[in-house]
């Protein structure tokens, strides 16, 4: 008897998940790969084209709680599904040879338990995946969320390896109960030894308190001068949280609609320069003074509270390298055909530019 | 994009609602007389109460009635048990009861923090549910020291409404408990083991199987150790763990996982004076 429940203990002490994933500083990021891989890798291009996309947890035109639009939760595994297929054929027929991911649902709830990383890896033309968690709960006490494990993820048509998660500042604005179940935002870092050791570097910073989100920004740069001091190369993107500079409209958005008090991250007022040593130091996708040059900038915004009928009201996601001139000129792309009157599949819309290989 | 909300006042409220609900289902709702899970009632006149278990009460020598009266704000509940005549050897009883577990889910059903459902609009209100458990235990005597029990029974629940799947808590021993509000149906087999060590300490460990045959989540398997320090006929302290080994929602088919919790409770007992 005593030897049976030492061995329950024992099974369920190395089964037994925390209540509450914490993650150290650096740790491994999880592998992932299609269920059919081409026996043969592709030839090596000279040049790549590089997308990232914030994809909602494939939440499509679903207008959660956060939006203040409506109070939608939890997606039914038909909608999840039916969402996913429209994001896999946009990636599919858009045909990026490296894509980063924000907001992509592994294990949650909230997407009916669909492991988002392998739908996507299954239904494209992408086979090699990492992925970093920034939330991970067993339970997420809070609007019913329940299970939740989201995060950021890379995917490539070559095997990725060395693929790093770099924890983020944690908020510093909650009662120690809330930053414990709340979200640990990451970095996400891989290699692609078959495109000269490529680096692919993701992030998505925090959205609320700008003390936390400049935190943010500035470990994005950090990680990016660490890679550029090494001699490597790298392309890197996500989902910044906050405008370029020199943008035209930085508050009072046409589609904010939360009240004081709620989400409130509609005002980016003191956050003009913080991007100005990323511009400075290194290329984007969509040039500084292409952008700032121009009459209106609403052909570059990636970001809408509700795209299928206010439309893209703001620019959040980039894309950089460190390989000077590297970007295929006029070969970017803010993919805003993602919404149309009355649908979107997501909230933000994909940025893609194509790169040489040096 | 997501935020945990709240006034400190409400959180606590509901916070204390959760592990008063947890607790006295992770812990023994199954305890009878100061040995837990058997098929003997409590002698007439005794009552027991323990922080997290319910309140019994031995009626007569043959009739005890159980109920958790904090729990009762949200989650109304009856039970009671009847001895039965002894067959070969062994203790018999039939334990029947009720709850009306609605007024709490529909608590749990809220924005910010302390939502442990849904509340938005898409999701349809928790309907009026009524469950209901009958159960047969039988008890035998192994050794003066050592006493064995089986148990089987079945639940139902009756409702006014159907409950979306969404509105599942997908936490261990909570989540097979709502299954039965899901199915409407709900099977339970177990066996009891209570020993007495040297002195005032004991141990009592069980195993329970709850079932929904031909549901997708099927199935719940409750391991519950625990040593029992008996102070006197009136106060013991309960410490020990259970081991849940079960089934929960996932895509493309249910998984299945492991979970360890702590239990602890402290227990009173009085015996009512007998009448002159």
């Amino acid at each position: 008897m005593i030897f049976v429940i030492a061995a329950l203990l024992a099974v369920a002490g190395w089964r037994c998940e925390p209540i509450v994933t914490t993650f150290d500083d650096i740790e491994e990021a999880e592998y992932y790969q299609a269920a059919d891989i081409p026996t043969t890798l592709p030839i090596t291009p000279d040049t790549l084209l590089v997308m990232t996309w914030n994809i909602k947890y494939g939440g499509g035109d679903i207008d959660f709680w956060w939006s203040c639009y409506d109070d939608r939760v939890l997606m039914t595994e038909e909608e999840v599904l039916s969402n996913l297929e429209l994001v896999a054929d946009y990636i599919y027929q858009a045909d990026p040879d490296i894509l980063m991911l924000q907001e992509v649902a592994v294990d949650s709830k909230q997407a009916a338990y669909v492991d988002q990383m392998q739908y996507l890896l299954d239904h494209t033309n992408l086979n090699y995946g990492v992925y970093a968690s920034m939330w991970r709960v067993q339970n997420a006490p809070s609007d019913g969320l329940g299970r939740t494990d989201l995060g950021l993820a890379i995917l490539s048509r070559w095997p990725l390896d060395s693929a790093e998660r770099i924890g983020l500042p944690l908020r510093t604005d909650q009662d120690p109960l809330t930053t414990y179940f709340y979200l640990r935002r990451c970095i996400l870092k891989a290699r692609i030894p078959d495109l000269n050791d490529i680096h692919v570097v993701n992030v998505h910073t925090s959205a609320w308190q700008a003390e936390t989100k400049v935190k943010h920004v500035n470990r994005f740069k950090e990680e990016l001068d660490a890679i550029n001091a090494d001699g490597g190369l790298f392309v890197a993107g996500g989902d910044l949280n906050t405008l370029p500079p020199g943008s035209q409209i930085i508050s009072d958005f046409r589609d904010n609609k939360c009240g004081a008090g709620d989400f409130e991250g509609g005002d980016y007022s003191g956050e003009e320069h913080w991007l100005d040593d990323l511009y400075a130091d290194y290329d984007t996708a969509i040039p500084r003074e292409e952008y700032q040059s121009a009459d209106d900038q609403a052909p570059y915004f990636t970001y809408g509270d509700k795209p299928d009928s206010l439309g893209f009201t703001r620019k959040l996601d980039y894309l950089f390298t460190n390989h000077l001139d590297g970007w295929v000129l006029s070969s970017d792309s803010t993919h805003q055909d993602i919404a149309t009157a009355g649908t979107t599949l997501s909230d933000h819309c994909p940025v893609s530019a194509r790169i040489e290989l040096p | 994009m997501i935020t945990l909300t709240g006034s400190r006042t409400s959180r606590c409220i509901v916070l204390l609602s959760y592990l008063l609900a947890f607790t006295s289902a992770a812990t023994a709702m199954d305890n009878a007389r100061w040995s837990a899970g058997t098929a003997y009632t409590l002698p007439e006149g005794r009552w027991e109460k323990g922080l997290f278990q319910p309140l019994r009460y031995g009626q007569t020598e043959r009739l005890e009635w159980a109920t958790h009266p904090v729990l009762n704000l949200v989650v109304p509940n009856l039970r009671v048990k009847v001895a039965h005549r002894e067959f070969r050897g062994w203790a018999l009883a039939t334990r029947h009861g009720f709850h009306y577990p609605t007024p709490l889910l529909r608590l749990v059903k809220r924005p910010g923090i302390g939502g442990l459902i849904s509340p938005e609009s898409d999701i349809p209100d928790i309907p009026h549910i009524l469950a209901a458990r009958s159960e047969l235990l039988a008890t035998r005597v192994i050794s003066p020291s050592l006493w064995l029990t089986g148990k089987g029974g079945v639940s139902i629940a009756l409702k006014t409404g159907e409950m979306d799947e969404r509105t599942t808590i997908d936490l261990p021993v909570v989540f097979p408990r709502m299954a039965l509000f899901l199915h409407g149906y709900q099977l339970n087999l177990g066996m009891d083991l209570l020993g007495k060590l040297r002195g005032r300490w004991a141990i009592w460990a069980d195993v329970d199987l709850l079932m929904i045959p031909g549901a997708e989540e099927s199935f719940s398997l409750e391991h519950k150790g625990m040593a029992i320090w008996s102070r006197s006929e009136r106060f013991q302290v309960l410490i020990g763990y259970k081991l849940v080994y079960g089934a929960y929602p996932h895509y493309p088919r249910a998984r299945t996982q492991w979970h360890l919790l702590p239990l602890l409770d402290l227990q009173w007992a009085r015996q009512r004076k007998a009448k002159r």
